[in-house]
């Protein structure tokens, strides 16, 4: 089936809810999780329009570059 | 306990929201570390400047309000009193320039959220530190949160220590990670798509 923004954007929440519940259990592997769910979601734009997969990339990378910055501080 | 049937409650609860008998805690990023004797609030951008210690802070006017909070993953907590000081009380002590318009509430690890300033002057925001009477936990925000009720609970930064007054909007953290500019919850303003 096909991807859609729709479908990538709800892979990008899941991976804002896992980062968001982090602090409630292992930090770590919330991150890891959460960025597995952000390469699933990248695989995905490749299916969509360009200008919509840019928009969700630019997305997925400012969330890489957070959890990077989040797991030099947890 | 909540019942559907009742009309008065139910309009409490903004749509596509569900209440929670407990607090779930969310934040983007790790709790910071505070201590009292080095902790600062600044005030900064347009306006005079104006820098608190912890004891300083505390000893502004304070205020008891009760209000509801609603969270964009979609659950919403009734009834919170909160002890704290209005935002309009640290911005009076800011010297606010005229042409500033909209806020900055900042806090550790890059965190803010933008709202237009006449928004932060009402009589319902304040900078919280007790929650039911109780000191503020860390996971919650502690020792210092802002409360914004109008809008969905992103906009109430958790950890605050600083607000940057400018004279035009800048998106925060969440709002330029596809979340709504706005964030009323009456109006379901979650994402940035529906501006």
């Amino acid at each position: 089936m096909a991807a859609d923004p729709a479908s990538v954007w709800q892979l990008v929440e899941r991976a804002d809810e896992l980062v968001k519940y982090a602090q409630n259990r292992d930090p770590q592997t919330a991150y890891k999780q959460a960025r597995a769910v952000l390469d699933e979601a990248e695989a995905l734009t490749g299916q969509l329009e360009p200008n919509a997969a840019d928009g969700l990339r630019t997305q997925i990378e400012t969330r890489r570059a957070d959890i990077a910055r989040f797991e030099g501080t947890s | 306990m909540f019942r559907k049937k009742d009309p008065e409650m139910a309009a409490r609860i903004p749509p596509g929201q569900h209440l929670t008998r407990g607090w779930p805690v969310l934040s983007a990023s790790p709790v910071p570390p505070f201590d009292a004797a080095t902790w600062r609030f600044r005030c900064t951008g347009l306006c005079d400047g104006a820098d608190f210690s912890w004891d300083e802070f505390r000893a502004l006017p304070s205020v008891t309000l009760t209000n509801d909070i609603h969270c964009v993953t979609a659950w919403s907590k009734l009834d919170n009193v909160w002890d704290g000081v209005l935002f309009k009380e640290v911005a009076a002590r800011a010297g606010v320039k005229p042409e500033a318009a909209h806020a900055l509430v900042k806090a550790p690890y890059g965190y803010d959220a933008n709202l237009p300033l006449e928004a932060l002057m009402e009589d319902d925001v304040l900078f919280a530190w007790n929650h039911d009477g109780e000191p503020l936990e860390p996971k919650h925000g502690g020792p210092l949160r802002l409360v914004v009720p109008k809008r969905y609970f992103w906009k109430s930064t958790k950890w605050a220590n600083e607000i940057e007054f400018l004279d035009h909007d800048q998106r925060g953290f969440w709002e330029v990670r596809g979340y709504h500019n706005d964030a009323f919850p009456y109006l379901e303003q979650r994402y940035s798509w529906q501006e």
